[in-house]
């Protein structure tokens, strides 16, 4: 009722998110629910490399189905908020019409069907990659093992996280929905704050880095999106990349980790700039009514975000080290064919240099939107 | 009948209500009226349960409105009251019959339709409100309110979003429906004229009522100046 069907489809990001994490989920859990039980089958010779591909499978798993359902909830509230922003008043009318909290937000529950979509796709895809994925997992002498399906983890990759997402998108309005109704109908879902007197020393700041500051603080949550977006450029690039380098059999999973590393970089990326580009149309439309140049629209609004990528970049990379050093030196300690591994730094310059360009790329981009960005429409709207 | 009593109502340091004392009979007509900021809409909003005055008391047949927990508001609002505001606030994805339908169903009313034709929407039932004009998304928001049910209507400032022509007719819309209906009515508006249709005027100055006038023959939404 309060929400449409369209309306909880809409969220990609989500689904994406979700996709990537069911994807590696379910080979990697399926290959551990096959091999798990062949223990006595292994020779003694090949058993440490069988211990090691189960401890992957199992760390990859939970680092992966970990961090990335964290993000997707993070994304799923972010979607959320800017939901419950853009619709305040008609809920408030809603509220003030006396429709219950629970019967406005159990509405919400939609919400939850991108995540279902995303997982679905997911599994699916994961099940589509299964056999690639088995024959590079091989574990010499214990020939090839042919996948077999568990109804348990299509319940706890696909249904339980379609529940759990859809129940949380339907308790975080409860909560933000407390607000009496008029305060929704006027503030239209900003909540009004107090503002700080400015210390002396911060009321002389120049006007473009106070846009800067301002466009920073009104999005908070994008920090850690575009923090996020560079984190797993660096460390799924540099990690697949170094794979590769370091087996033979290791392709199809590094590939794999590059892809789902860039995915995941471009979906927050294109959420950080779409997020901002719709919350400064009218400061930016604005600017241009006054005559600042395209360059100082783009630098104020993106400008805030450059040392929380450049931070995202350097965690992403010291992250994909340690996990590489723990990997080869612990997991797969006993395993003879796995050569040392020394931090790359070729890679390392390889993946800086596609960093600064793809944020040349997305500046540029964002420049050309902004130029887009209808002057005279905007400052009529209400 | 709502009656309040020395209501008070401050917004931080500012007083907006300053000791307000109001009745308004069941089935009457009664227009707020004051400049900007003279807290007329304050008073309609405390009226109607949704705010809770600082002081004084508000009384809703026989029920004070001050004691209500939110839930209970809640629930006041629900069984008693609706609104009509100056923009229109409808749900975008929905279509002009199920906007109607969200007032209706917290009535418990099956047979909201005849209300769609009462407002002349019946054409544009399955239409959505991005659809339709200024006027007519105020219809489906007049639509939505009566179907509900209400006892009393609240609407604040239902034409100020809309032209003159638009505006005559959604207030000749509303009148004809309260008196076919006979609900109360209370209405807050800058405009002197508008304020000639109801049968009691409240006049309202910083904070204060001023001036309280029975009008003896109510004006239509087309004998009015605008």
């Amino acid at each position: 009722m309060t929400v449409g069907l369209k309306d909880g489809l809409k969220l990609a990001g989500v689904a994406i998110v979700c996709f990537c994490a069911v994807f590696v989920c379910t080979f990697m859990l399926n290959f551990y629910l096959d091999v798990a039980p062949l223990r006595d089958t292994v020779s003694e010779e090949a058993i440490a490399l069988y211990e090691a591909q189960l401890a992957t499978a199992k760390f990859c798993s939970a680092i992966t189905g970990g961090v990335l359902s964290l993000t997707a909830a993070v994304m799923l509230l972010f979607y959320l908020r800017l939901y419950i922003d853009a619709h305040a008043a008609q809920l408030g009318v809603l509220k003030a019409l006396g429709y219950s909290r629970f019967q406005i937000c159990r509405g919400f529950w939609v919400f939850g069907l991108s995540v279902f979509l995303g997982c679905a796709a997911g599994f699916g895809g994961g099940w589509a990659a299964m056999r690639y994925i088995y024959d590079s997992l091989l574990i010499e002498g214990m020939g090839a093992i042919a996948p077999r399906f568990h109804t348990e983890l299509l319940f706890a990759l696909v249904a339980a996280p379609s529940v759990l997402f859809s129940a949380l998108a339907c308790v975080y309005p409860y909560f933000v929905l407390r607000r009496p109704p008029l305060e929704l109908i006027r503030a239209n879902g900003k909540k009004q704050k107090k503002e700080k007197p400015l210390p002396n020393s911060k009321k002389d700041r120049p006007f473009l880095r106070e846009m800067c500051l301002a466009s920073l603080k009104s999005k908070k949550l994008l920090v850690f999106f575009a923090a996020f977006s560079c984190f797993c450029f660096a460390a799924m690039t540099q990690m697949g990349l170094s794979m590769n380098e370091l087996t033979d059999t290791g392709a199809v999973m590094s590939y794999m980790i590059l892809a789902i590393g860039l995915v995941l970089a471009a979906v927050t990326a294109i959420l950080c700039v779409a997020a901002l580009l719709r919350a400064n149309r009218k400061n930016i439309a604005l600017m241009k009514a006054f005559g600042y140049s395209l360059k100082q629209c783009v630098l104020c609004v993106l400008g805030g975000y450059l040392p929380f990528a450049i931070l995202g970049f350097a965690l992403g990379t010291v992250y994909q080290y340690g996990l590489l050093m723990l990997m080869i030196n612990v997991v797969f300690a006993g395993v003879e064919s796995i050569p040392s591994y020394s931090f790359n730094v070729p890679v390392f310059f390889m993946t800086l240099a596609a960093f600064l360009l793809s944020y040349a790329l997305l500046t540029t981009l964002f420049a050309r939107k902004i130029g887009k960005v209808p002057v005279k429409e905007i400052m009529l709207e209400e | 009948m709502i009656s309040a009593k020395d209501v008070t109502k401050h917004y931080g340091a500012t007083q907006v209500l300053r000791g307000v004392s109001l009745n308004v009979a069941d089935g009457d007509f009664t227009v707020i009226l004051g400049a900007s900021g003279s807290g007329k809409s304050t008073l309609l909003n405390v009226l109607s349960g949704l705010e809770r005055a600082d002081g004084g008391s508000v009384q809703y047949d026989g029920l004070l409105l001050n004691d209500l927990s939110d839930k209970q508001l809640t629930a006041f609002r629900k069984r008693e009251v609706a609104f009509i505001f100056q923009q229109y606030y409808l749900l975008p994805h929905l279509s002009v019959k199920n906007n109607v339908k969200l007032g209706a169903a917290l009535a418990g009313n099956g047979d909201f339709e005849p209300i769609l034709d009462a407002v002349g929407l019946r054409g544009k039932a399955d239409a959505k409100p991005s659809s339709l004009s200024g006027g007519e998304q105020q219809r489906v928001c007049i639509a939505r309110a009566l179907a509900k049910q209400p006892k009393t209507l609240f609407l604040d400032e239902p034409t100020g979003a809309l032209d003159e022509q638009t505006g005559r007719e959604i207030l000749d819309y509303i009148l004809r429906l309260q008196q076919e209906r006979r609900f109360t009515m209370v209405m807050v508006t800058h405009n002197q004229n508008i304020a000639e249709t109801a049968n009691t005027i409240v006049k309202m100055n910083s904070g204060k009522i001023v001036e309280t006038v029975t009008n003896g023959a109510p004006k239509g939404a087309y004998e009015i100046g605008w």
